[in-house]
């Protein structure tokens, strides 16, 4: 699905990400791990083609990222608040993100209604913009957006760092199911361990822009990840 | 404690991003400063001899107090425009041990440096000093000095206090604009009421008696007690904030909805505009420029030709363009890289922004057409503007636009602020300004004016026409430099 050959990209003269070879399949779920300036961002955002990268190759779906555009139509991600448009109500983002992906308003309605669990109550109706939102509350929208999209890929910075423990387990609970499903590859980054090793099946730690272990998660991973960053100084 | 207030106050104001980084903003900025001074001090040296001119029948006194309760009333609007409350800047100190009554009077004291404070002071005393000093005596001297500085303080904080306990939206200042302008057309026009005679009333009372000095001295103390609790009683950081958010409802422009993608994403660009400070205010502008027709037309000093209106024609039917074209992509800095790495094709965007440009000229230019009374040219002329602007300054206005990288903060307000100004702007004017003369300049040199706005005209139809060509042209840097653009968006 994704395939990354010889990236580097380096920042005045400090390698942030340095991957000579990285290939994820259809189905996976991949889990980010690495402390920070690790180089998860950046990797992410080279795979979006964000940012330019100093040498190398991003294929997806075989087609390499910075040439064309068709990787758009299939993938779903949320980085930040800069996936956002803070001046409008969460309502007209999802309807804006409908008509970008032809997705009708009936069935942006019927979809968001899957997510009622999820929102808690707290983002749909409210006659807020986003940018009144807390920040957990436009993770929430973000994340919403993203999934709607019927994505093949989805691409997710640090989904866990802001919302409550509730919304944490439903979507966690979202990912273990898009992931046994397998028809969506999935890429997330988390700095808690116990989440991200629960929810991948495939976890790649990162320490200065390299990725020093490619592991398939099984009842050690944690452990082994939990004495990594213990020791790390 | 103070002191480290004013320091880190100091300090906030060379490093902020409106200060502007670069050197060559900060040398114009420099000189429109001063020359904004200059023109106070030289409107104020010559204020006696501005007045004999300006009414003659009048003695020169009078004739000052009369004006000065507009200059008030006017000095009143003006602030409730653009004076900033100064509020956010305590955010850090109030869970710090600072007593509350420090924090409320940094805030009451640091608020009064401004330039509206220190205006009508320059803008009177050389008046006082020639006119009041010498023939009236050191008494009455004094008794206007207190009074004018009473005034203005008690303008100065029944602004903010008022800014804070009401919320102002701009039809608010509209209406109270018309109904200074009614009264001013009422006053000096139709002669039907007289604020200047209530002015000249107030006024020669205080010159009769100059210890009535003390009455707007001590309005202003009253109110700056007022402000003062206010101030200490709402400290909190919800209730200091100063746009009151209400409720917001989700709306549909379904006008663009039959341009597919571009007419989206036009949709919700025009939002943009609609629900931030500084776009919004650019588009009052827009409204506040249709009037600029009115400077040029009826006055023949402008002469027959048509420099002046086709000067005044790419304005009126233009702004929208220029003046909000100019900070192109910024206004979109905050999002950009959803606008990346979603489902949009780079064409699309630069067509939303055409849709965009497309619909404001036209609505400017359908609101001008009135100025057809001045004569049947000026509406020639700015037809063929129109069709400049949507050919040619456009595509220029875009062009610039793939070489703007830098950041925008919509929430501030567009006043003094010199955030995502750079030497791009600087260097757009110039296309901006000059292209349609160099098309118009040879026709009017060999005495075909009329010729030369025809050709105008037909060049910016031209670019119309061929628009998809540049647009293909204008994609490809859009590409090359896009990596550029986000990552000087993501620099906050």
């Amino acid at each position: 699905m994704i395939e990354i050959k010889d990236l580097k990209k380096t920042y005045n003269g400090i390698t942030v990400v340095d991957i000579p070879s990285l290939q994820i399949n259809k189905g996976e779920s991949i889990g980010l791990v690495g402390n920070n300036g690790a180089g998860k961002t950046t990797l992410f955002r080279i795979i979006l083609d964000l940012i330019r990268k100093d040498s190398g190759v991003v294929l997806s779906k075989d087609s390499n990222v910075s040439d064309t555009d068709t990787w758009k139509d299939y993938t779903g991600s949320y980085l930040d608040e800069g996936f956002l448009i803070e001046y409008l109500t969460p309502e007209e983002y999802f309807y804006y993100i409908g008509s970008l992906y032809q997705v009708s308003r009936a069935d942006i309605d019927v979809k968001l209604e899957a997510f009622t669990d999820f929102f808690n109550g707290e983002i749909l109706g409210k006659k807020k913009y986003i940018r009144d939102l807390s920040k957990g509350n436009q993770c929430k929208v973000g994340v919403v957006a993203c999934l709607m999209q019927n994505p093949e890929i989805i691409m997710l910075d640090e989904p866990f760092a802001n919302i409550d423990p509730s919304t944490q387990f439903r979507l966690k609970n979202m990912l273990k199911q898009v992931a046994a499903e397998g028809q969506i590859t999935s890429i997330v980054s988390s700095h808690d361990l116990n989440h991200v090793t629960d929810v991948c099946k495939r976890i790649l730690l990162m320490e200065k822009g390299l990725i020093i272990k490619d592991i398939q998660t099984d009842g050690n991973t944690l452990e082994e990840l939990e004495s990594y960053f213990s020791v790390m100084k | 404690m103070i002191l480290s207030f004013l320091q880190h106050q100091w300090k906030a104001f060379w490093r902020s991003k409106n200060t502007g980084k670069s050197v060559a903003v900060r040398v114009v900025m420099a000189f429109l400063l001063l020359y904004l001074f200059l023109n106070v001090v030289v409107v104020a040296y010559f204020l006696d001899e501005i007045l004999d001119e300006l009414f003659p029948l009048e003695r020169v006194l009078d004739a000052f107090n009369g004006i000065l309760l507009y200059y008030f009333i006017f000095d009143l609007l003006m602030r409730f425009q653009l004076q900033e409350l100064p509020t956010l800047s305590v955010r850090p100190y109030l869970a710090l041990r600072v007593s509350r009554d420090q924090i409320v009077n940094y805030l009451s004291v640091s608020s009064l440096w401004t330039g509206f404070n220190l205006a009508p002071v320059m803008l009177t005393l050389p008046f006082l000093l020639k006119q009041v000093l010498p023939y009236h005596g050191v008494g009455i001297f004094w008794g206007y000095l207190l009074a004018i500085i009473g005034l203005t303080l008690f303008n100065h904080f029944f602004s903010l206090w008022f800014k804070r306990k009401v919320n102002l939206n701009s039809w608010f200042l509209l209406a109270f604009v018309a109904v200074v302008a009614g009264l001013g057309l009422l006053d000096f026009h139709w002669h039907i009421i007289s604020i200047s005679y209530v002015s000249k009333l107030l006024f020669t009372h205080l010159y009769q008696l100059p210890v009535l000095a003390f009455i707007p001295l001590f309005m202003a103390i009253a109110i700056f007690f007022i402000n003062y609790k206010f101030l200490k009683n709402n400290l909190y950081l919800d209730e200091l904030r100063s746009d009151h958010s209400g409720e917001k409802t989700s709306t549909d422009i379904s006008f663009f909805n039959k341009f597919g993608v571009a007419g989206q994403l036009a949709a919700t660009e025009l939002k943009l505009v609609l629900r931030n400070k500084r776009p919004s205010s650019s588009l009052k502008i827009c409204g506040l420029m249709m009037f600029y027709g009115l400077l040029f037309y009826p006055n023949p000093a402008y002469g027959v030709g048509f420099g002046w209106k086709i000067f005044a024609g790419m304005f009126m039917t233009g702004i929208f363009i220029i003046n909000y074209g100019q900070f192109m992509f910024s206004w979109q800095a905050s999002h950009f890289d959803g606008i990346m790495a979603h489902k949009i094709k780079a064409l699309d965007f630069f067509k939303s922004k055409l849709i965009l440009f497309y619909s404001f000229s036209s609505i400017t230019y359908i609101l001008t057409i009135p100025y057809v009374y001045f004569g049947w040219k000026v509406l020639l002329v700015q037809s063929a503007m129109l069709l400049w602007n949507l050919g040619i300054n456009t595509l220029i206005v875009l062009y610039f636009a793939t070489r703007n990288y830098k950041r925008i903060d919509l929430s501030k307000g567009a006043s003094f602020n010199w955030e995502g100004v750079g030497a791009s702007q600087w260097i757009l004017s110039i296309p901006l300004f000059t292209l349609p003369f160099v098309v118009y300049a040879p026709f009017s040199l060999l005495g075909q004016s009329m010729a030369g706005v025809l050709c105008i005209g037909f060049v910016g139809l031209a670019g119309m026409m061929t628009r998809n060509f540049w647009l293909g042209l204008l994609v490809k840097e859009f590409s090359e430099k896009r990596y550029q653009i986000a990552e000087g968006f993501r620099n906050e």
